[in-house]
């Protein structure tokens, strides 16, 4: 894996870590929420800076390059991630019908 | 045996005080005692307006929810009030009165725990509609029989009645889309007996089926995964 590479991709991890963590504190991203990207982010940069781990997976997992296994790993991870956020939007959905069920019936009674 | 009949409603304005007068003027004729609670899902009309004039016992969802939510709020009413019966009748004057009668008697011999108002308890091919709409109810029977052995002839029917018990099971969980033929398959997979009654519906005469036809194909394919998924649930 070339230097620049390796640059750029621990500049972009660290980039998204700290907006990510950002948030977190601006409370516009729960702390329970949080996780689903610090986790692997964190483990992902780990990844980067170990010398020559990458390399080793990389043969190990019979990519071509270094490169194209970080973009398969981040597709991989969004999409473990998306479908991590359509649980949680459909049990808000549950959650907000029977809040709508409550105070109408609650509504009614007054 | 306390009754209630639950009538979801989505801008039926123009029929929902027809159907309100029927059930008040058949409760006075036949000394029956069947109470009534409309749902005002959300509607855009003046619905609650000719509710609310009319004194018409009603519960305005703050937000439309869509026909599973407002008829569980209705089992919700009913099972904090408790009812024997509850009764899914329709707002938009699809459904005759005289015919409750009839869906609720196997609920009080014991004979059945869920009732479905059936426009074809034996050949559904005489049912007058489009084919594809036909094909589609079939294909949903097919698929019912398939994972819980029972033949639901109508599956689609909104008529239907249920008992305590239901009331209870259906009060903390009822599917939100596509309830009819899912609810029935969860219900069968419950262990509990579901029967159909025949009975006459008349043309809807005001407003637009739930069930519409741009929609019907992501409808078959919904419906049919969310029965497969039940059967692979594992009964209890």
């Amino acid at each position: 894996m070339s230097l620049v590479l390796k640059i750029t991709s621990v500049v972009f991890l660290i980039a998204v870590i700290v907006f990510v963590l950002h948030l977190v504190k601006k409370e516009k991203i729960a702390v329970k929420y949080s996780f689903v990207w610090l986790i692997p982010f964190t483990i992902l940069l780990i990844f980067v800076l170990i010398p020559g781990f990458l390399n080793w997976t990389t043969n190990l997992l019979g990519f071509q390059t270094a490169s194209n296994m970080i973009l398969t790993i981040l597709v991989g991870l969004l999409l473990i991630i998306s479908i991590a956020l359509t649980v949680i939007v459909s049990e808000q959905k549950e959650q907000i019908r029977l809040l709508i069920q409550e105070v109408s019936m609650l509504k009614e009674k007054k | 045996m306390k009754t209630l009949i639950i009538i979801p409603a989505y801008n039926e304005e123009k029929s929902i005080l027809r159907v309100y007068d029927n059930i008040i003027d058949y409760n006075k004729k036949n000394k029956s005692d069947y109470d009534i609670i409309v749902i005002n899902d959300g509607s855009k009309d003046n619905t609650e307006e000719v509710l609310s004039k009319n004194n018409i016992p009603h519960i305005k969802l703050i937000q439309n929810l869509g026909i599973g939510g407002a008829v569980q709020t209705g089992y919700k009413y009913a099972y904090e009030h408790n009812y024997d019966i509850a009764v899914q009748y329709d707002g938009d004057g699809q459904h005759n009165i005289e015919y409750v009668e009839n869906i609720i008697e196997p609920i009080k011999n014991n004979e059945a725990s869920m009732v479905i108002g059936s426009r074809f308890v034996k050949d559904i091919d005489t049912f007058k509609s489009s084919a594809a709409r036909r094909l589609g109810i079939k294909l949903i029977s097919f698929f019912i029989k398939l994972v819980t052995g029972k033949k639901i002839c109508d599956t689609t029917s909104g008529m239907r009645a249920i008992d305590k018990d239901i009331i209870k099971e259906f009060a903390s969980s009822y599917p939100t889309e596509y309830p009819e033929p899912v609810s029935t398959v969860h219900i069968l997979k419950l262990g509990y007996k579901v029967s159909e009654v025949s009975v006459e519906m008349n043309e809807r005469s005001e407003g637009v089926s739930s069930i519409r036809a741009w929609k019907n194909i992501y409808y078959m394919i919904n419906v049919i995964l969310s029965i497969v998924l039940i059967g692979l649930r594992r009964t209890r």
